[in-house]
Parts: C-alpha cells; sequence; structure tokens
C-alpha cells in the first residue's frame, strides 16, 4: 500500500482553509444571485411595481426627461445609427416578406379604411387640389403635346377617319331620332332662345337708339330755328314738371 | 374701369339734347328730378310708328276680310254695309289703341321704342281715358291744317301742344333700365 507523502499532507492541511473559502464564496455568490433574482421576478410580477411604473410615466419627471432627451443630441444619434444600421431597410423587407402587409391591408379593408380616407380626402378638398395642380402644371400639357405629336396618333387618327366604323357611326348618329330630339331640346332650350332674342333685340335697340338720337338732334335744330324765327328767348323759370318715372 | 368706346354721333346728340334741356328747364330743377321733356320730331317718328302698326293690322285685317266677302259674293248693299263697319272699326281701332295704351301703360309701341311716355303734367302719373280720348281728338284737330297745329311744340318751354294743354298731359322722356344679365 502506498504510503502518503507528509509534505503533501501538510500542503493539504494549509490549503484547506483557502479552499473552504472559495467554496464557501461561491455558494454564497449562487445564493446571492438566485436571491436577486428571486426578488427581481417576485418585484416584476408585484402589483405595486405595476402602480410605481404608471405613476413615474404619468408624472411630470417624464415628461421633463423625454423632452430633454429630444432637445439634446439623442434624436439625431438615433437617426444616424438607424440609416447607419439599415434600419428601415430591414423592416420595410420584413413587413414584405412577410404576411404581415397582406393582414394589414385585410385589417384595413374590413374596417372601411380605403373609403374613409377617401371621403377625408374628398372633404379637405385634397382631390381638386391634386386636379388643379394637374390642370394647371405643365406636365399634362407636356404628356399631351408629346401624345398629339406623336407619329403614333397621327398614324391612328388616318386609320379612324378611313376607316368605315367612322362612316357607319356618323350614319347611324344622323339616322338615329335621339339625336334629332337633343337637337331640337337645345334649340328650344331658354338659354339658346333666351341668346337669339337677345341678338335680335341687341340689333333693334341699336336702331331705336340711332334713331332716337337723330330724332332728338332734330328737335334740337328745329326748335333753334322756330325760336329764332320767332325772336323768343330761351326759357325762363319754369313750373315744376312730374317726376321722372323710367319706364 | 374703362368707359365703353362711344359713337361720336350719340356724344354729339346727347350734348345737344343736354344744351336743349338745359334750355327748356333753364336750370331750375335739379339733374336728379327734371324729367326731360321731348320734341316734335321725336314724338312725330313714335306716332308714325304707331301709326303704322295700326294701318298694317288694319290692312291685314281688311284684306282677309275682304278676300272671305269675295268667296261670297255679296250683294252691293252687304258690300256698302261690310265698307261702313269696316270704316267704323277701323275709327274704334285707331281711337283704342292710343286711349288704351296712353290709360294704362303711358307707352304706345311707338313711344316705347323712342323710349317716351305721356303722363299727366301734374304728378306725371298716367292719364284716365276720359283725358286720353280728349287728348286724341285734339290730336286730330291738331294735324288737320296740315300739321300746324304741333307746331306750339317748338316753342312751347315744355314741348307742349295744344292737344296737351288740353288734356294736362306731357311727353317725356323714358328710357329703358338694362335689364340684368344682358352684356
Amino acid at each position: 500500500m502506498e504510503m502518503k507523502s507528509p509534505l503533501g499532507g501538510l500542503v493539504a492541511v494549509a490549503t484547506l482553509p483557502a479552499t473552504l473559502a472559495r467554496g464557501g464564496a461561491r455558494v454564497t455568490r449562487r445564493a446571492i444571485g438566485d436571491l436577486a433574482e428571486a426578488s427581481v421576478n417576485a418585484m416584476l410580477e408585484s402589483p405595486r411595481t405595476e402602480q410605481i411604473v404608471d405613476t413615474v410615466l404619468a408624472s411630470p419627471l417624464m415628461e421633463r426627461t423625454l423632452a430633454r432627451a429630444l432637445e439634446g443630441q439623442l434624436v439625431e444619434a438615433l437617426s444616424r445609427d438607424v440609416v447607419r444600421y439599415a434600419v428601415l431597410e430591414r423592416v420595410a423587407e420584413a413587413i414584405l416578406e412577410g404576411d404581415a402587409l397582406e393582414s394589414v391591408l385585410d385589417r384595413a379593408g374590413a374596417a372601411d379604411v380605403p373609403r374613409r380616407v377617401t371621403e377625408r380626402m374628398l372633404a379637405d378638398g385634397v382631390v381638386e387640389r391634386t386636379v388643379t395642380r394637374v390642370l394647371e402644371g405643365p406636365e399634362l400639357e407636356q404628356a399631351l403635346t408629346a401624345a398629339l405629336e406623336s407619329p403614333g396618333m397621327e398614324r391612328l387618327v388616318i386609320r379612324v377617319m378611313e376607316s368605315r366604323l367612322l362612316d357607319e357611326a356618323v350614319e347611324r348618329l344622323l339616322e338615329s331620332e335621339e339625336l334629332w330630339l337633343l337637337v331640337r331640346e337645345i334649340a328650344y332650350s331658354p338659354e339658346v332662345t333666351d341668346a337669339l332674342s337677345h341678338q335680335g333685340v341687341g340689333f333693334a335697340d341699336q336702331v331705336a337708339g340711332s334713331v332716337r338720337a337723330r330724332s332728338r338732334r332734330a328737335d334740337a335744330w328745329l326748335e333753334r330755328v322756330a325760336r329764332r324765327a320767332l325772336r323768343r328767348k330761351a326759357a325762363g323759370e319754369l313750373p315744376p314738371g312730374p317726376p321722372v318715372d323710367p319706364a | 374701369m374703362s368707359t365703353p368706346a362711344r359713337d361720336p354721333g350719340d356724344l354729339v346728340a346727347a350734348r345737344q339734347a343736354h344744351a336743349v334741356n338745359a334750355r327748356v328747364h333753364a336750370g331750375t330743377l335739379t339733374e336728379a328730378t327734371a324729367p326731360v321733356y321731348e320734341g316734335l320730331v321725336t314724338r312725330g317718328i313714335a306716332f308714325a310708328i304707331d301709326s303704322a302698326v295700326i294701318n298694317l293690322v288694319a290692312l291685314v285685317v281688311s284684306v282677309s276680310v275682304g278676300l272671305a266677302l269675295s268667296v261670297l259674293d255679296p250683294s252691293a248693299n252687304a258690300e256698302t254695309l261690310a265698307l261702313a263697319v269696316g270704316a267704323f272699326a277701323y275709327a274704334v281701332w285707331s281711337v283704342g289703341y292710343f286711349v288704351v295704351f296712353w290709360s294704362t301703360t303711358g307707352q304706345t309701341p311707338g313711344d316705347r321704342l323712342l323710349q317716351i311716355r305721356v303722363c299727366r303734367a301734374s304728378d306725371g302719373d298716367v292719364l284716365r281715358p276720359r283725358k286720353s280720348l280728349l287728348r286724341f281728338g285734339a290730336m286730330m284737330l291738331c294735324a288737320l291744317p296740315l300739321f300746324a297745329g304741333f307746331l306750339p311744340i317748338l316753342v312751347d318751354n315744355r314741348r307742349r301742344g295744344p292737344h296737351d294743354r288740353l288734356a294736362g298731359s306731357v311727353v317725356v322722356s323714358a328710357p329703358v333700365e338694362p335689364r340684368p344679365g344682358r352684356a
């Protein structure tokens, strides 16, 4: 049987306290860790913690903190990081690749969002402004000019003009009773008859105005001659005439 | 705003008419209340237009009646009777034309075209039918001596003829207000 070395026994005896101390410390750390974890879990699960968090979030302190953070360099730093790490692209890719977008669109459709958005745009005049912008802007004119000047449009027009389809359409249109009803309606419409009568009355007014002007000139001349012949002077004090009542 | 261009003839006429009015009214009435009395030529043209209307209507009616009678081949007595009735109808039509228009609107169609109006000298209202009839009768009398009865209009302060004095009427300008919406 092998005998132990007395030196080794001495070393073991000498290091025994240190070994014990290390073991104790490990056990203690583990116990403290377990205790801390349990405390944190208990704290997180506690309703009081939730109340405290709500109180803090609703406090002016939180508002001031957030305001200071937004006033500082935080926003710029965040923006830089968002750009640097392509956060938006990654989020967009994730949304487009997954089913989230479709489900969001389905939910938006189910919630009648397109109709509400359309009504809101109509109510806010967005459509009118857009149409006005398109009509007043140079883009539409440029597009129309390009389309009209294109050889394709010219060929298309020539083909339409030379086609039998146009002749037949015109022929049918002229034969249709509806066209003549429409023409009759337009011809007898108050606007057209009013315009025609105004034209006639305008001419009659012009002739009558000319006759009036000439007759009054003749009156003035004739009375001048008559007064000169009779050596009568201009009229003196007159009795008051009737009030003027324009017809 | 720019003033619309006016015909030089209109400007001259307006200036002359204004001068005559100033002379006729002698500046005693303000421009807002002063009536513009109308002269012999203007009234003569209006009367000529009315006469044309009266005779045109009478002509159409008499031709129609004559054609109808020609088909029936009436006797000589019936023709005489028809002529008498026609003459009476013509007289009634002529008198009624003036009396009705003067008593209702104060304007015959000819007056309307010339923008003149017959009204009472005292208050500017339309004439009563009896006065209108009187005025018409006096007018016919004035026309008998080759229209010489109308000459006093040329020298009267208010351009009144004997028939106007008799009926207590004057003839004033009545410009038509432009209708809204007309260019």
